[in-house]
């Protein structure tokens, strides 16, 4: 008898998974996203627009014509996953919108830029249109940071707090020409 | 002698009154704001002409607005009011206009903020290129 009625719920609980309908929409990709409480694009968004906008106010970008950067890593001190190249990315496609700042071919690339010369000086290529070796240009200031995290959490209540600290570093002289914070807070409540 | 100081006094008392109205502002501009053709002869008609509120009314409400170069870039801050007893969310984003009237870049982020009760907070922008010449504040709620 219990077989009977445990093989029905079964079937029950499988009928009403099927039925269980999914709806798929567009959204708005600058919203304010508060699905949970771990790093999400609206921090992503902040932290790339609050950065690249002060970074064009600093009097080295201002005075400068055209000041060549190169990115570095933005180090994730955090206890989550954190892709912080999309955090540089945004800053660098913002910043290259924004036409004040060159940037310099950074260590992630410099392979693939490295293997492309390489493959233009074959044999394949016309020497007069080819890409010449020697001629890369070296960055002025190198962008690098890193993001730290501060997670509390008791019974019904979960408290993070970001911060992304940006630093643009003179490479000839060492020198730190600009450096500036954006911290966020979020706050989950349960029940 | 006393009659130089008084006249002294009340040339600088008319000058700190012509200064108090609306500063040494430039034509098209009002508290360093890019205002065009648009009438502004007090603060609330700039923060009028340059705030748009989208969404469910609140009671958070732009009060002051003014306005400074940051290079060739504009720097908007804009005081918010939460005029209530209750803690409140909004989330704002500037929209940047070009000379011709058109969006001088894609849409901002919006940017979630916490107003505590009876409590003013001041939200700052900076224009993302210099092809920006005008501005508009959204504002939102986000309760």
């Amino acid at each position: 008898m219990s077989a009977r009625i445990l093989a029905l719920a079964a079937l029950a609980a499988a009928l009403a998974a099927g039925c269980a309908k999914d709806t798929t929409r567009y959204g708005d990709a600058r919203g304010v996203e508060t699905v949970t409480n771990t790093f999400g694009s609206t921090d992503l968004q902040m932290m790339a627009e609050s950065m690249a906008r002060s970074m064009q106010q600093a009097p080295v970008i201002i005075s400068a014509n055209l000041p060549i950067v190169t990115v570095q890593e933005v180090k994730n001190k955090t206890s989550e996953y954190i892709d912080t190249r999309a955090i540089t990315d945004s800053i660098r496609s913002e910043l290259q919108k924004g036409g004040k700042v060159r940037f310099a071919v950074d260590q992630a690339g410099m392979q693939q830029q490295t293997e492309e010369l390489k493959r233009q000086q074959s044999e394949l290529y016309a020497k007069d249109s080819a890409a010449e070796m020697g001629r890369m240009v070296g960055a002025q200031y190198r962008l690098e940071g890193n993001i730290v995290s501060i997670v509390k959490e008791v019974k019904n209540v979960k408290d993070v707090y970001y911060k992304l600290n940006l630093q643009l570093w003179n490479v000839r002289n060492g020198l730190l020409e600009w450096s500036d914070e954006k911290e966020i807070r979020k706050t989950t409540t349960r029940g | 002698m006393k009659m130089k100081w008084l006249v002294t006094a009340a040339a600088l008392a008319a000058l700190a009154g012509c200064a108090t109205k609306k500063g040494f502002e430039q034509p098209g501009f009002a508290f360093g704001c890019p205002i065009g053709d648009a009438r502004v002869s007090s603060m609330d008609d700039l923060v009028k002409a340059k705030t748009v509120v989208e969404g469910r009314r609140s009671t958070v409400v732009a009060n002051e607005m003014r306005c400074t170069k940051a290079g060739d870039l504009i720097k908007v801050d804009t005081n918010l009011n939460n005029d209530s007893k209750s803690v409140k969310r909004m989330a704002y984003k500037f929209r940047w206009i070009d000379q011709q009237g058109m969006r001088a870049w894609e849409e901002e982020s919006w940017k979630p903020v916490l107003l505590y009760d009876n409590s003013n907070l001041v939200i700052s922008g900076i224009s993302p290129t210099n092809k920006a010449v005008d501005f508009r504040l959204i504002l939102r709620s986000d309760e």
